[in-house]
């Protein structure tokens, strides 16, 4: 029997399958987002310029509500997903997104692979989408998309995203069920191999309690409406609007909105009302890099 | 063969896309049959009959006997008005190149007028395919759809190849999906993704097979019936069972093409889990099957319908995947299950405190607290306990903050119902609580028991005076909160708990609740619950008039509600007998001369016996003083709407010999007044049962 692919083989894998189709190979942003395709390489990119944009990066996401102080074996308050975006949609996406599960030693043809309606919507980008989740053997391991509209505007052509969960599709690869037992370097654990646990568990545990026991509400509150300020501020000169800066505002204000829901400080009420401000700020981001881009 | 035969021929089109969601399949399969007929029709191409396939990426029909050759076509333009200018008349002339004679002049409503009437020579079928196939796909509307690429054409999922044969030949064209994007027809499609190839289609009585020999059932209900004997081969030996799940079944059948059905286990530490936790995580994230054995009891085994072919190994290790799935999703099930039931009550109180139950309308504890006031009231209505009724009333949301129902929401109240039970609430407590969401509408299952009922039904009561209060009616298609549900899960536990409170006081308790003392608001509920009432009725097959007579009843509030019911019970029953006819006809009669003779409705004329010229007046007075006892007696009574109606019924013969003997139109204004008192009088009481004259004959 071959031996188990481990993270790092996995990740290695999707990302020269990618390159060999043409993506560029970017890396992930560095700031803290509760998903890849809050990276502007997706969100801001498939607005323009240019009509062709391939891309895939590796991205951390946090999750501050699905920490569960490293004792779930599923949830994780921060964990990596392999995003590829892809404009326009190439008319043979879903067998280059098959290809690629075979690329990582996931032969389609042994599995009961099936693309389950999902349509995604994310209402802090003003973006949504039509699509499935993606099962192999009832299992979710990746999110594909046809994005439609980003920031409230149409994207046009049609970008195709997919998003794969890496520590599931790894999880599912080296049969494994609880995710801190997997094998991240494929080294032996005499020889100093790594599991995930062993890299990520205790931060787990740390920042499950301060996300919802220890963070500051009071500094967090003061941060969003920095954030905020910031971002509307870089965006007041239309005729050179800092698009990207406003839009690391953007993205910082939503992570600390989420830092904040955790927190349980936020009333159902107020809640729709900081999802509002922060989809304003990434409409006027999209809105200002629209226009800059047709102008330019 | 003759002629005419070898002009038909079948024709094949088939929409080959990415997957369509399963819940839209059935609607386009019957969407697009539809349209087809619409098509050809408006352009005089007939046809014999329409096959449909639907399925994951399948979209088919095959139309048998269509004609490859339209019908010729017959166009006629008008022209000018006779006797028009000459340059008009040229003008028409030049622009169809014809001369006068090729004219004709017809008469219309405006006119004569020159016509032209031009013969066309029907088109070859095969020539109009590409205009109509582009009107369906232009036409064709999903409930969600989107764009792919450079597309400005919506579908389900991106639309990649069109397949059609018109006699087997493939059908030259494409269709415009977007700026400089077609796609052009073609003969072949494909198969299953294990053998993914083109296939091309050379004979249309082959497609069905020629696909099934690359692994897609093309025909939905072969696709669900091999499903079903397929689950009968695995459990019937065992002696288990399916727990019938209908929609379930639908969607898998849209979301396999050529189905594989296997068994997997459950791990036996989940099985204390309550069942319809287990079957409920199964269904929504797996989309697995339970399997009950013969006592109804959930067994350790789950039942999922893969789209990978069938081979030994394959299928091992494919169930071997998926018990891992469910062994994850069912450990999260049982931590929230611990979790919940290590809750105290008031830990959910407090947190049912923070959850908004609309803007304007307080918490969900808020809520709680109202439908608690009010259950004192309900609770002898329902002959139970008011301690029974306010504790249930109290703790029927605490399960809306819990971990479980956050997960699945389809669980409030069977949650609410363990958690309560698990807390020391009695058994009649603990189901009434589970049960309180039922019925969902007026054709869902219903509350067992009464505590149960009332609880639905002030729960309901509580949103139908909330809402309404804010002003957030339906309207038109409008009803974001089901408000017309809540009255529908009202009007039934009234019918069918046979409860018997008029319909003013339904709202009464609750708009004190709210402090609301609005009498427009309070008309637009009791309105509200009779229009629900009367839509009921119709479902269930009672005739317009008769509803109508009842529900038009000037103090229709307040009449006991099991009244009204025997009152439109007793009339359906009767209407149809010859008495009753008779009855009808003379009462109308009766009526009509009333209305003939425009005698104020509330005029004080008394009636003076003295003037009676006839037994036949006496009588009519006679009856209508017995008439008038019975209804002030009985007419609030249940049980005795039968026998009023009799009596109202016996009443006809009395009326007819008056008509036969007294003519009302006496010379005598004050004989005929006096008469015609005789009858209003009579009409009046008998208007206190049901609105007769609204009856058709």
């Amino acid at each position: 029997m071959s031996k188990k692919k481990s993270f790092q083989n996995i990740l290695m894998a999707l990302q020269s399958y990618w390159v060999n189709q043409g993506c560029l190979l970017l890396q992930p942003y560095d700031s803290e987002v509760g998903a890849g395709t809050f990276h502007p390489s997706t969100v801001l990119r498939v607005l323009g310029p240019d009509p062709i944009w391939k891309a895939a990066y590796i991205q951390p996401c946090r999750r501050p509500t699905d920490g569960r102080y490293g004792e779930n074996p599923n949830r994780l308050q921060h964990y990596y997903q392999f995003q590829v975006i892809i404009q326009p949609s190439p008319d043979d996406i879903q067998d280059l997104y098959l290809g690629s599960l075979n690329a990582i030693g996931l032969n389609t043809k042994d599995h009961d692979v099936r693309f389950v309606e999902d349509d995604w919507e994310s209402p802090t980008l003003g973006a949504s989408g039509l699509g499935w989740e993606i099962w192999c053997d009832g299992m979710e391991i990746s999110q594909f998309t046809y994005f439609q509209q980003v920031g409230g505007i149409d994207v046009n052509p049609v970008a195709s995203e997919i998003t794969y969960g890496l520590e599931r599709l790894a999880m599912f690869i080296q049969k494994v069920e609880n995710v801190y037992d997997l094998d991240w370097d494929g080294v032996e654990q005499t020889k100093g191999g790594k599991t995930y646990g062993d890299i990520f568990l205790q931060q787990e545990k740390e920042f499950s309690t301060y996300n919802f026991e220890k963070s500051n509400s009071t500094i967090l509150l003061q941060h969003f409406s920095d954030a905020e300020k910031e971002c509307v501020s870089l965006l007041k000169n239309k005729d050179k609007p800092l698009c990207l800066p406003a839009y690391d505002q953007c993205i910082k204000a939503s992570h600390i909105f989420n830092l904040l829901d955790a927190r349980g400080v936020i009333s159902a009420s107020e809640r729709q009302s900081y999802i509002l401000k922060v989809r304003n700020m990434s409409r006027s981001c999209c809105l200002a890099w629209m226009e800059k881009n047709n102008n330019e | 063969m003759n002629k005419n035969e070898r002009l038909k021929g079948d024709l094949l089109v088939e929409f080959f896309s990415e997957e369509i969601p399963a819940r839209m399949q059935v609607g386009s399969g019957d969407q697009l049959e539809d349209l087809f007929r619409k098509n050809l029709v408006s352009r005089d191409i007939n046809f014999n009959s329409c096959k449909i396939y639907t399925g994951p990426r399948h979209l088919a029909i095959i139309i048998r006997d269509i004609d490859l050759i339209q019908k010729n076509q017959v166009i006629e333009k008008r022209g000018p008005r006779l006797g028009s200018d000459e340059r008009a008349i040229n003008g028409f002339l030049k622009a169809n190149n014809i001369s006068l004679s090729d004219t004709i002049i017809k008469n219309t409503n405006n006119g004569d007028f020159y016509f032209y009437s031009q013969n066309l020579i029907g088109a070859n079928s095969a020539k109009i395919l590409p205009d109509i196939i582009n009107q369906i796909i232009r036409g064709f509307v999903w409930s969600k759809s989107q764009r792919w690429a450079y597309s400005d054409l919506k579908w389900a999922r991106p639309l990649r190849n069109i397949l059609i044969l018109l006699n087997d030949e493939l059908v030259e064209g494409k269709i415009k999906i977007g700026n400089n994007t077609y796609l052009e027809f073609t003969n072949y499609t494909f198969g299953h993704r294990h053998n993914e190839q083109k296939i091309i289609v050379k004979n249309i009585n082959e497609y069905e097979r020629l696909l099934n020999n690359h692994n897609v059932i093309l025909d939905r209900e072969i696709r669900k019936n091999n499903i079903l004997n397929d689950i009968g081969l695995l459990l019937n030996k065992k002696h288990l069972q399916l727990k019938q799940d209908n929609s379930l079944l639908d969607e898998i059948t849209g979301l396999v093409e050529f189905p594989n059905v296997m068994l997997g286990s459950i791990d036996n530490e989940f099985m204390s889990l309550p069942p319809e936790v287990l079957s409920t995580a199964m269904k929504v994230h797996q989309k697995y099957f339970s399997i009950i054995d013969n006592n109804n009891k959930l067994v350790p085994k789950f039942l999922f319908v893969s789209n990978a072919l069938s081979e030994e190994n394959r299928n091992i290790s494919i169930t071997e995947g998926n018990e891992r799935v469910l062994r994850a999703r069912l450990s999260d099930a049982s931590f929230f299950w611990k979790v919940d039931t290590s809750n105290s009550l008031d830990h959910y109180n407090k947190k049912i405190e923070k959850i908004l139950f609309y803007e304007g309308l307080g918490s969900i504890f808020d809520k709680t607290l109202r439908i608690s006031k009010i259950s004192n009231y309900f609770s002898t209505h329902f002959n139970e306990d008011a301690s029974l009724a306010k504790e249930a009333a109290l703790l029927s949301k605490v399960d809306l903050a819990s971990e479980i129902v956050g997960e699945f929401p389809e669980l409030q109240g069977i949650m609410g119902g363990y958690y309560s039970k698990i807390n020391g609430s009695s058994n009649s407590v603990s189901i009434a609580i589970s049960e309180h969401y039922k019925p969902k509408g007026f054709a869902d299952d219903m509350p067992k028991t009464n505590l149960g009922a009332m609880l639905s039904m002030i729960d309901n009561i509580d949103t139908l005076t909330g809402f309404f209060g804010i002003n957030k009616k339906p309207s038109g298609s409008k009803d974001p909160f089901a408000l017309r549900r809540s009255g529908f899960s009202i009007v039934k536990i009234m019918i069918e708990f046979k409860l018997n409170f008029c319909i003013s006081d339904l709202f009464t308790e609750s708009l004190n609740t709210f402090n609301n003392s609005s009498e427009i608001i309070k008309t637009e509920l009791q309105a509200f619950i009779v229009d629900k009432f009367s839509f009921i009725l119709k479902k269930e097959g009672l005739r317009d008039d008769i509803i109508e007579s009842i529900i038009s009843l000037p103090d229709l509030y307040k009449i006991p509600f099991q009244v009204l019911c025997k009152r439109i019970k007793y009339i359906n029953n009767m209407y149809k007998t010859e008495e009753f006819k008779f009855f009808l006809s003379n009462f109308k009669r009766l009526n009509n001369i009333i209305k003939a003779n425009q005698l104020q409705e509330n005029s004080k004329i008394k009636i003076n016996k003295n003037l009676f010229q006839g037994s036949e007046e006496e009588g009519i007075f006679d009856v209508t003083n017995n008439l008038r006892l019975e209804i002030i007696n009985n007419k609030d009574e249940v049980e005795k709407q039968e026998n009023i109606l009799k009596e109202i019924i016996k009443i006809s013969d009395a009326i007819d010999v008056f008509f036969e003997k007294i003519i009302v139109n006496h010379e005598d204004d004050i004989i005929k007044n006096n008469r015609l008192m005789l009858l209003v009088n009579l009409r009046n009481i008998i208007i206190q049962y049901s609105k007769f004259s609204l009856l058709e004959d």
